[in-house]
């Protein structure tokens, strides 16, 4: 059994890119934002981003439940690099180019700075790499790519086609 | 001018933006609207990220802090974002380096605040939960 995080910064494509991944390879992918809301797996509210507080034990309760004795998972959301996984796929994408996908789907102008300033920071990757070191993460740019050739990369580097690399972006000039 | 307001003048913001790759300094004045000294970022040195990265961010801070003494700023309150801002082993360049260097260079330095924006939407991590 094999788990793998596909993380990022909300509007990086996790959840486009995993529906892709899902209908090409054998995989199975569980979506935690569906599972935090729907299995009562917070803690908390935070009122002001207006978002449930994940309750890390309980959601690595859960995904080990639903995981399966053999083949390959995909724990998909931004809060998956913080689990007990194998290995990390992070997401990447130019804060100019993340604003106007988190626009779309309808988020506040505030959540929309606050995503955008901590994917200029590198907050997931760096946390990704922290805990997992650099030889189980994939960093994967979306920056002008299309959902498919993102989901080509992720198949490649679930695959272990390619190396794993971190530190291929700077988007601090966006700050 | 009353004495207090000549030392409120001397007294500035650090900006501390310190990335996976990259560290970057703005000072501002106490109120944040004006910019007094905007740094042009310490990239790393790809290959040795571990050592580059620190030193970096020390060399810019050291000629950061020679222009914002020019603009006649003695202290610093300090606000850093980043996932090298924590303080504690992280893989972004340390901010620590660059507040070290700055109180280094004769800067006094004040409050430090970690302010590092936190992803979300819909749900979020804990703050505890970086390390
Ligand atoms: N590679 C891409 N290029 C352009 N737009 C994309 C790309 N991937 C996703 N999107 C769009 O961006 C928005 C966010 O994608 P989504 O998969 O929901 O991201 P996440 O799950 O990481 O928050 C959606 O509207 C989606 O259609
Ligand atoms: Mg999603």
């Amino acid at each position: 059994m094999t788990q793998i995080a596909l993380t990022g910064t909300p509007g990086t494509g996790k959840t486009t890119v995993a529906d892709l991944v899902e209908a090409q390879l054998d995989v199975e992918v569980l979506h935690l934002n569906d599972a935090i809301r729907e299995a009562d797996l917070f803690a908390e509210r935070d009122v002001e981003r207006d978002s449930l507080v994940a309750d890390l034990d309980a959601v690595e309760s859960w995904v080990q439940a639903e995981t399966a004795d053999d083949g390959k998972t995909l724990v998909e959301s931004h809060l998956s690099h913080l689990l007990a996984v194998d290995r990390v796929i992070v997401l990447r994408c130019h804060p100019e180019e993340l604003k106007p996908r988190l626009r779309e789907r309808g988020e506040s102008e505030a959540s929309v700075a606050e995503n955008a300033e901590s994917e200029a920071l590198d907050v997931i990757l760096a946390e990704a790499v922290e805990r997992h070191g650099e030889d189980d993460v994939w960093e994967i740019d979306t920056t002008d790519r299309s959902p498919e050739a993102v989901a080509d990369d992720v198949k490649a580097a679930v695959e272990s086609e390619i190396p794993p690399r971190v530190g291929v972006v700077d988007f601090i000039e966006y700050l | 001018m009353s004495e207090s307001e000549t030392t409120r003048d001397k007294w500035g913001i650090a900006h501390v933006h310190a990335s996976f790759n990259n560290t970057l300094i703005t000072v501002t004045d106490m109120t944040g609207a004006e910019t007094i000294v905007k740094s042009s970022g310490g990239a790393v040195v790809k290959q040795n990220r571990d050592e580059a990265s620190p030193y970096a961010a020390m060399q810019m801070a050291e000629s950061v802090a020679e222009d914002i003494k020019a603009a006649g700023i003695e202290g610093l309150h300090v606000r850093v974002r980043g996932p090298g801002g924590n303080g504690n082993k992280s893989p972004g360049p340390g901010a620590q380096a660059t507040i070290r260097a700055l109180a280094r260079a004769g800067l006094e330095i004040g409050r430090i605040e970690d302010v590092t924006p936190i992803p979300h939407d819909g749900t979020r991590a804990p703050k505890n939960s970086r390390l």
